[in-house]
């Protein structure tokens, strides 16, 4: 029986070799949404005299894992959302490990759910996005009283989730510009 | 690469993320466990950023800066607008005030006026007065050394602060318009009525003996009248003011509570003797009796 010549091309030894150039394009377009969380969590961990950046980093962060987690999961993986959020453990104020914790939650509901995410319309999405925000930073909330054993103010929590969900449309269309651009190069 | 089947990859790659959250739930426990690890571990990456903080901040630094300069840049372009167009109306004035001089002077030829004399004046530091026989006086550190005389009136930056009473060789103790003691006959610019401004030791000295159909109107000017020969006529006191209804006091120009210079004027009122007139019999002394009742009377006692 002979082979059909159209499945050669799926043969991944048949494929050209990357050149050194198109590899390291690869790895800058798989890290741009990992850089771009660093660069912000340290943007907004110097002493700046913005109001509300305290609040507004980990609305910032949230949104843009859950964009890239269930449009681009391999632009966000899991080891770089573990790394990213004990970066913010150390460099903020949070007890150790709980960002990473609650990040990665954030991460594993976007990367499960994103074959039926994909399917809905962007207010839908966003919705589910509030949804997720509003437990993260409930979580979070209660995960500080845990650690204090007192009960503390939730207006913050709240405040920072009205802030993810408030950020959330402004990131997605950058991040879709971002996404509609990569591709254009991949296939011209 | 190590080489694993692919559903051995599929196996493991589903494993990661719960494997990772178990991490951070264990770094979570151990950070809690071991605070001083943990806050170790956050001042070595604290070290690390620090010049990019820095970084941050200088460039935040300078943005607010370029900012605070063009609010500035804009605040003094307004301003500068402003101020043409008051030096505009100022020049109008100067050359009305040219104009007025030379008239001034045209007028004072034409009549044959004779000059009055410029007032010598010192300048002394003010030292509180601690002793004396008045609740408010100061002591002036320039004395009859210094050419300063009994009965000379002392100026502050902006009004009149009071007269000399006492003099040594190197200080002066002046009476403030403000003492008990202190009687003075005043003008109100507006009316050209007459008073007598009495101190009674609080911050603003009272007017009396005002004519009843010329009541003093609030804001009006108070200035020295020539009445008596102890001032020259025109030195600028204060403002009327109403304290309550039918109780006129002036409120001084000078800042007497805080009065770190004053200027001791010489206007030679001692000198202007009145030619003998033949008939005439003066009463008193009339530049003595005016300005030092109470040395007087301690003289006597």
């Amino acid at each position: 029986m002979m082979p059909d010549p159209s499945m050669s091309a799926w043969e991944p030894e048949l494929r050209p070799r990357q050149t050194l150039w198109q590899r390291l394009d690869h790895g800058a377009r798989r890290l741009l949404p990992s850089v771009f969380i660093a660069l912000i969590i340290i943007f907004f961990s110097a002493p700046l005299t913005i109001p509300g950046s305290a609040e507004l980093l980990p609305a910032l962060v949230m949104a843009t894992i859950f964009f890239w987690s269930f449009w681009r999961p391999s632009g966000m993986p899991g080891i770089a959302v573990f790394l990213l959020g004990l970066f913010m453990d150390l460099v903020g104020f949070t007890p150790l490990g709980v960002s990473a914790f609650i990040l990665l939650l954030v991460h594993g509901v976007a990367f499960y759910a994103r074959f039926g995410l994909m399917r809905l319309n962007f207010l839908l999405v966003w919705g589910v996005f509030g949804l997720v925000a509003i437990a993260a930073c409930l979580l979070q909330w209660g995960l500080a009283c845990l650690f204090r054993l007192d009960l503390l103010d939730i207006a913050p929590a709240l405040f920072e989730a009205l802030l993810a969900i408030g950020v959330y449309p402004l990131l997605s269309a950058m991040f879709s510009w971002v996404l509609h651009r990569m591709d254009e190069k991949e296939d011209p | 690469m190590i080489p694993v089947s692919i559903q051995m990859r599929q196996a493991l790659g589903k494993l990661v993320l719960p494997l990772l959250v178990l991490l951070s739930l264990v770094i979570l426990i151990a950070g809690q466990a071991d605070r001083k690890l943990a806050d170790q571990a956050r001042m070595t990456v604290a070290d690390g950023l620090a010049p990019l903080w820095g970084l941050i901040t200088s460039v935040q630094t300078h943005v607010q800066g370029v900012s605070t300069s063009l609010r500035e840049a804009s605040r003094m372009a307004s301003e500068n607008t402003r101020l043409q167009t008051e030096n505009e109306n100022l020049r109008r004035w100067y050359d009305v005030a040219v104009s007025l001089t030379r008239e001034n002077d045209a007028l004072k030829t034409a009549l044959h006026w004779i000059p009055e004399p410029t007032p010598a004046f010192v300048t002394g530091r003010v030292v509180a007065d601690s002793g004396g026989i008045y609740a408010r006086a100061v002591l002036l550190v320039a004395g009859t050394e210094s050419g300063v005389k009994v009965g000379n009136v002392a100026l502050a930056a902006n009004g009149l602060a009071g007269r000399v009473t006492e003099t040594g060789a190197h200080s002066s103790r002046i009476l403030l318009i403000t003492d008990i003691a202190s009687r003075l006959p005043v003008l109100l610019e507006a009316s050209h009525a007459t008073a007598i401004m009495g101190g009674d030791n609080t911050a603003f000295p009272r007017l009396m003996y005002y004519a009843q159909e010329t009541r003093p109107v609030e804001g009006e000017r108070v200035v020295t009248s020539d009445q008596a020969g102890a001032f020259p006529a025109g030195l600028p006191i204060g403002t009327v003011h109403y304290l309550h209804p039918g109780q006129p006091v002036v409120l001084p120009f000078a800042r007497l509570d805080h009065l770190p210079l004053l200027r001791v004027f010489d206007f030679g009122q001692g000198l202007i003797d009145p030619p003998e007139a033949p008939g005439h019999v003066p009463l008193a002394h009339p530049h003595k009796s005016t300005t030092l009742p109470l040395k007087t009377l301690l003289g006597q006692g």
